[in-house]
């Protein structure tokens, strides 16, 4: 996987290392379920990453191992360099984290809760709670009661209790959660200016174009167990590749390239032909498949790769190890 | 939100300890002033509880003297003063006792389990923070609140009772008594008074004076002695009534020496200490009850169990094969450092007599129950906070 890197000047410290999050056969189990199976997780510091997988699939629980929330019940993981849980203090100073929908204390303003956690941290986070509040667009109803929050505003007080540690690494699960359309656009922006500050932030989501249009590298996990991880771009170079095509005789032009060695599947459309080519066959397929319509006499009026979306990929993946299952 | 770049400009300005490690001993299981002082405002802030303490702990017995100050007022004759040594035993043995046991150990469960049912515990674990610190910030907190409520309740209660007493000692009926004689003053007391004394206090044994009978055989004066019908009684000379007189002053000089105007400040300073102790008592275990089973409701209902209903049984009655489950009983421990002047929180009779019908007990084993409780109670809640999943 290609690592995002820090700026290393502004982050020096004693864990320094490539990875924010890393951990090795890290597995939870709940009686006979195994929620998190042997996971392999190498999350990159300074970029985004999604932790991607269906309901069920183990990403919060994963979340509450690496917190400390619940304990492991094999492997090791670390976080910002800090071994986990044997050095969790230190770790989590450093560490802000959502974990399920964002919880207070109902009967107290969201200032008010925010000063009990800063009292857990160190003595400059409460410094803090003002610029966090301001920062999640919060502050003008930091003095109401967060009994009368909706819930995309107790999700803003959650990022906002996460930014009081100053923290390297944040940890977010499903942060769009509760918002509508603009605030998740703001959130999608204040991951970007959190990335490009020098923090890493994890988060999961279900919302495919979301974490395509916010991440840099996934993660997918199915069954609790990762099954594809890097960067976004990486990945979908990898995946299999679909070419419209808008030619006159439709029928003919399928039966001609059905007969090539490209190895594709063919369904003939109204307007010409849909061609889905399997992962890893190059641009030069494109191009094959033009000469091979020009040569046999077909017009040819349109020729498009169409780019495989973070969802088409998920689901190909998730299916294929359905299958296998 | 505010724009990305908005954002990261006010919050960089914010963050001057950006990026580098945190030493502030966040895995230590003490916790910091800061945290302490937080969570005394997340429980000051819970209006209806914070409502309910000051109704129980200070406007319960504020009224009641409220009422009695004004009755008196009004119908002097009537209703005798609001204050005394007999109202203030009353309602420290009787309502701050274990009232205060009662709101002390609701406030404990609320501590013990908010975090947990509001949703916050997680948030604080993921701080980085020592859970046990985290749990030990609600003892000082806790007591912060509930220890001044008890004592402005008793304060409250010692103020009237002291400025608002009687100036007469009424004594069986009788009112015109001094207070604090001793046993031969007490005797030469009754032999200037001998008609009072025998018409008018109590006494076990036969009597030769006929104190207005009525028509049924019975003393009118004093409504102590009841005669059967027919009973006939000798006149008795000046000498043999004075002799009646000294030996009935002797016989009730033990209850009459109990009798004050007034508390006396050491009985009011040990009465303090001791509802003091008693909420204290309440408030730990409520905590650590409510800790280890991440929820309110049912711990608040098992302490009002132990208190109003299982101390009582088992502190009064001897079950020879319970005898020391029935002394690790808290509230039997903490009723044998009732003051002597007080009577026995869950009824009969006062100071020494009350006690003296309690299971037995020693003081070491006293002592020892009540540390055990406050000791075991804090170990349990803070161990189930330290393993709980969040």
């Amino acid at each position: 996987m290609s690592v995002m890197t820090l700026d290393e000047s502004s982050r020096t410290n004693h864990s320094d290392g490539p990875w924010a999050v890393e951990t090795h056969g890290l597995t939870k189990r709940f009686g006979d379920n195994v929620a998190v199976n042997d996971v392999e997780l190498l999350v990159p510091r300074g970029c985004a990453f999604g932790y991607l997988g269906p309901n069920g699939a183990g990403k919060t629980t994963l979340i509450r191992v690496l917190l400390g929330l619940t304990r492991a019940d094999a492997g090791t993981m670390s976080l910002l360099g800090y071994s986990v849980p044997r050095r969790r203090d230190q770790a989590l100073a450093r560490v802000g984290a959502i974990v399920d929908e964002p919880r207070f204390h109902g009967h107290l303003t969201g200032r008010q809760n925010l000063q009990i956690l800063a009292a857990a941290r160190e003595r400059a986070a409460r410094e803090r709670i003002d610029a966090s509040l301001e920062r999640v667009g919060m502050a003008h109803r930091a003095n109401d009661r967060v009994s009368k929050y909706s819930m995309g505003m107790r999700q803003r007080l959650g990022v906002a209790a996460c930014l009081l540690g100053d923290p390297q690494l944040l940890i977010l699960d499903e942060p769009m959660n509760g918002l509508d359309p603009a605030g998740m656009h703001e959130m999608r922006d204040m991951i970007l200016s959190l990335v490009a500050e020098g923090r890493t932030v994890m988060l999961s989501s279900h919302l495919l174009d979301e974490v395509e249009r916010t991440c840099d590298a996934v993660a997918i996990v199915d069954h609790g167990k990762v099954i594809r991880q890097g960067p976004i771009a990486e990945l979908l170079a990898g995946a299999a590749m679909q070419v419209e095509v808008g030619c006159s005789s439709p029928e003919r032009a399928r039966s001609i390239l059905a007969d090539t060695p490209l190895g594709a599947n063919i369904d003939v459309e109204t307007s010409g032909l849909s061609i889905h080519l399997a992962a890893g066959t190059g641009r030069d397929a494109i191009a094959e498949i033009n000469r091979r319509l020009v040569e046999s006499g077909i017009e040819v009026y349109r020729l498009q790769e169409i780019q495989v979306s973070l969802e088409s990929w998920f689901l190909e993946v998730t299916s294929r190890l359905g299958d296998t299952a | 939100m505010t724009s990305a770049a908005e954002g990261a400009s006010s919050t960089s300005a914010a963050l001057a300890t950006r990026g580098g490690e945190v030493h502030d001993r966040r895995g230590s299981w003490f916790p910091t002033g800061a945290m302490i002082a937080t969570r005394i405002m997340e429980l000051r802030k819970r209006r209806g509880l914070m409502a309910a303490l000051v109704v129980v702990n200070i406007g319960i017995p504020t009224i009641f003297l409220l009422i009695r100050l004004i009755a008196h007022a009004v119908a002097p004759k009537s209703y005798g003063p609001a204050g005394g040594y007999d109202i203030f035993t009353a309602l420290v043995a009787g309502v701050m006792y274990v009232f205060g046991f009662i709101v002390a150990a609701t406030l404990g469960c609320t501590a013990g389990s908010v975090d947990l049912t509001e949703g916050m515990f997680r948030h604080l674990v993921i701080t980085g923070r020592s859970r046990l610190a985290l749990y030990f910030a609600r003892i000082p907190a806790g007591l912060a609140i509930i220890v001044p409520l008890v004592a402005a309740g008793f304060t409250i209660v010692c103020a009237v009772c002291v400025f608002a007493a009687p100036t007469k000692l009424d004594y069986q009926g009788v009112n015109n008594i001094p207070v604090g004689l001793s046993l031969t003053g007490f005797e030469s007391w009754a032999a200037n008074h001998p008609k009072e004394v025998v018409c008018g206090l109590p006494y076990r044994g036969p009597i030769n004076y006929p104190c207005d009978i009525n028509g049924k055989g019975q003393i009118r004066s004093s409504g102590v002695i009841v005669l059967p019908p027919g009973t006939t009684l000798q006149r008795v000379t000046p000498a043999t009534l004075k002799a009646d007189a000294v030996k009935i002053a002797k016989q009730d000089y033990a209850d009459y020496s109990s009798y004050f105007l007034t508390p006396s400040t050491s009985l009011m300073v040990k009465s303090g200490l001791w509802i003091e102790l008693e909420a204290i008592v309440g408030f730990i275990v409520g905590l650590g009850l409510a800790s280890l089973m991440g929820q309110r409701t049912v711990p608040v209902v098992l302490m009002i169990v132990l208190e109003i209903v299982l101390t009582p049984i088992f502190s009064m009655n001897v079950i020879a094969h319970l005898i020391n489950v029935q002394r690790g009983l808290v509230g039997l421990a903490m009723a044998h450092l009732d003051p002597g002047g007080l009577p026995h929180p869950f009824g009969g009779g006062g100071g020494g007599a009350g006690v003296a019908r309690l299971v037995p007990e020693s003081t070491t084993v006293t002592v020892c129950v009540i540390v055990a409780w406050l000791v075991g109670w804090t170990a349990l809640g803070a161990w189930r906070m330290a393993k709980r999943d969040a």
